[in-house]
């Protein structure tokens, strides 16, 4: 898996309650990729993004200490996505390519900040449920040959011709046919329960 | 086009079949041919895996990401280290030497040692002493920040407040320039890890004198009021030639009081070798550092650290709530006393644990004279649980023969109240992994009850008095002595 154990290592040491450690950890390895996707898409360099990822998550690491003690009520995972939102639209308002931008144009209008704020939204949507279609794909390939995951990439992610994929494979266009669709249903399979956890 | 009826075709069925898996390799393959001509077939199957919307939604979000890319981009970078090399070279001032990197302040710079989390460490000539020595130089990323230029600080003034041999000692501190360095001894050797990497599990020898050494250095530390927090064997430097161990990085050192940083949360040490109160993120004191070590202890004796998972969650909830699996299951060279002493200082609860680093020095150096000399150096009584545990088998033993009597007795109240007044001496010895038969002991320690047990009871202590006397015979001293 892909991961900076040092920065998550000491992001979990934020979460007191270890119930909520794992809800946490889960949390934060789908929501690193999708703010910095977002952060990418917003025009931020790639060290740049890396690092508003780190800052959206400690910001939310630090208030988790407040939920534990006055929210108990509300779901931890509803609350974090929650307070994620509001750090990310935070973050992206602030960009420094905005302030740098002065003049008139410095004067963003509140319209103007609605409008981002319903994008960025828009794009966290996308990029959550991306984050959670790529999760599902790593568990499918591990659990599947070689072949049978590149008749699905291949055809389905590419966009090659089947015939042309089953001749380069070595098999027949009934196997990458049946390869594809093996793999589409285990894949729905994985994101239904990534996202009901 | 998405269908909804299932083609009037004799293998429809196959299609869902497939897709739960449910066909053997044989009739996979039969159905593999058959969609090659049957394009109804084909269709229906992939209208059963997912409708045309998710197809598309596939096909869109796993499209290249650039998250994945750039991790990847970074994760070369970061096994080699070489951009942080490269920085640090680069930001070295020029020197005069034709041999030299370069230099910073007075020590010429002749090569790279090793990359950490915090900075470079460079091989240097001190010209002023004529000396070789190592230079910690700080991450140029992380000179900018205040907060890590503050850690710095602490980690180098606190590192040289401790002189002892086995603790790496720290010549001067400079954290006026733009990068702040430290100078330490140059020592050529290996790191612990390195070795057990290499040779998996060590001799007990050596074993016993590393974490001798390695406990002499924190019970220095421990008297300044120094908790290192960060004990593991990639910190343990082996120096070659001479036996001696060095403890590195005081990287996460601060003095017990001084919550400040930590309580930032940026400041944690590797999860693996945690004890449970850091897991926790609650204030910890030295024995913190005797729990890491015993985990240390642990590593050396079966080649990996005692708490494993897949992810750091995983490892963290291990230290707080797991007993490890013994280190004997895994290396049965390892003495079962040997054995005890790793167990309490993995003890979760710090009271539990040998209590100062200082003691775990004389208990060690104890076990060392016994190993090398059985005959003339026992065992240190602290480990040697033989006598007590052969007392109380036999004790359970009488007891069980007691309890016979008493039921063969029957229900004679004088009998009753004397072996009741044994019995409760009798039950709290009796060992830990007795407790199914010390909870049967329990129930009697009130006389009454002694009439309700019931004859299958009775029978089943009969069997473990049995055990118990066989056990009981078996002789100690050889293993104690391995």
């Amino acid at each position: 898996m892909h991961k900076f154990p040092e920065t998550r290592d000491s992001l979990l040491m934020q979460v007191r309650d270890p119930a909520n450690r794992e809800a946490w950890e889960q949390f934060a390895q789908i929501y690193r990729p999708v703010i910095y996707r977002i952060a990418v898409a917003r025009g931020f360099q790639d060290a740049d993004a890396h690092d508003l990822a780190q800052q959206v998550l400690i910001a939310v690491a630090t208030a988790i200490g407040r939920w534990e003690k006055s929210e108990e009520e509300t779901r931890f995972r509803n609350w974090l996505s929650r307070v994620t939102k509001n750090a990310i639209l935070n973050a992206v308002a602030r960009r420094p390519k905005d302030r740098a931008r002065g003049g008139s144009s410095a004067q963003i209008g509140l319209d103007e900040l609605a409008e981002c704020d319903r994008a960025t939204e828009e794009l966290l949507a996308q990029e959550y449920r991306r984050e959670i279609y790529l999760q599902a794909a790593d568990r499918v390939r591990v659990n599947v040959t070689a072949d049978t995951w590149q008749a699905f990439e291949w055809t389905v992610v590419d966009g090659r011709e089947i015939a042309e994929v089953a001749r380069q494979l070595g098999r027949s266009v009934g196997a990458v046919y049946s390869a594809r669709s093996r793999v589409m249903y285990r894949l729905r399979e994985v994101v239904r329960e990534l996202e009901n956890r | 086009m998405m269908t909804t009826k299932p083609p009037a075709c004799a293998n429809a069925a196959r299609s869902s079949e497939l897709l739960q898996g449910q066909l053997n390799s044989f009739e996979q393959a039969e159905f593999e041919s058959h969609l090659e001509s049957c394009a109804a077939c084909r269709q229906w199957l992939e209208d059963q895996a997912a409708d045309e919307a998710q197809w598309r939604e596939a096909s869109h979000l796993l499209m290249a990401d650039p998250y994945r890319s750039s991790l990847d981009a970074r994760r070369e970078h970061e096994t080699t280290g070489s951009h942080l090399i490269e920085q640090v070279i680069t930001a070295l001032a020029p020197t005069d030497d034709p041999e030299m990197l370069g230099r910073i302040g007075s020590y010429e710079v002749s090569g790279v040692i090793g990359v950490g989390g915090m900075g470079v460490v460079l091989k240097a000539h001190d010209r002023s002493l004529d000396r070789i020595v190592a230079v910690k130089v700080m991450a140029p990323h992380l000179a900018s920040s205040g907060s890590a230029r503050k850690r710095f600080e602490r980690e180098s003034k606190a590192a040289a407040a401790v002189l002892h041999p086995n603790v790496i000692a720290i010549h001067s501190v400079n954290i006026d320039g733009a990068l702040p360095y430290l100078v330490m001894p140059y020592v050529r050797g290996q790191s612990l890890q390195k070795r057990i990497d290499a040779e998996g599990p060590l001799p007990q020898l050596d074993i016993l004198r590393i974490g001798a050494q390695i406990a002499s250095g924190l019970a220095a530390a421990h008297n300044l009021g120094l908790v290192h927090r960060d004990i593991k064997p990639a910190n343990i430097l082996l120096e070659d030639g001479v036996e001696r161990v060095a403890i590195t990085d005081f990287g996460l050192a601060r003095a017990v009081d001084d919550a400040s940083l930590t309580r930032s949360g940026v400041i944690a040490g590797t999860p693996q070798y945690m004890s449970p109160e850091q897991s926790r993120g609650e204030p910890i004191d030295h024995r913190s550092d005797l729990f890491s070590l015993g985990s240390v202890l642990y590593a050396m004796c079966s080649g990996h650290s005692p708490f494993r998972a897949e992810t750091s969650y995983g490892v963290l909830h291990r230290i707080g709530n797991e007993a490890p699996r013994t280190v004997r299951d895994i290396n049965t060279d390892v003495p079962e006393w040997f054995d005890r002493l790793i167990h309490r200082l993995l003890s979760k609860n710090p009271a539990d644990r040998i209590q100062s680093a200082h003691e775990l020095v004389q208990l060690l150096s104890a076990c060392i004279a016994h190993l090398e000399q059985p005959s003339t150096h026992s065992l240190p009584s602290a480990l040697r649980e033989t006598k007590s545990r052969r007392r109380s088998w036999l004790a359970a033993v009488t007891a069980a023969v007691l309890l016979l009597v008493g039921f063969g007795v029957m229900t004679s109240r004088s009998l009753t109240t004397v072996s009741d007044k044994d019995e409760g001496s009798v039950t709290s010895e009796l060992p830990d992994d007795r407790s199914a038969v010390g909870s049967e002991y329990r129930h009697s320690d009130h006389a009454t009850q002694w009439d309700a047990l019931p004859i299958t009871t009775t029978l089943e202590i009969q069997r473990v008095a049995t055990e118990l006397e066989e056990e009981a015979r078996t002789p100690f001293a050889a293993v104690d002595s391995r």
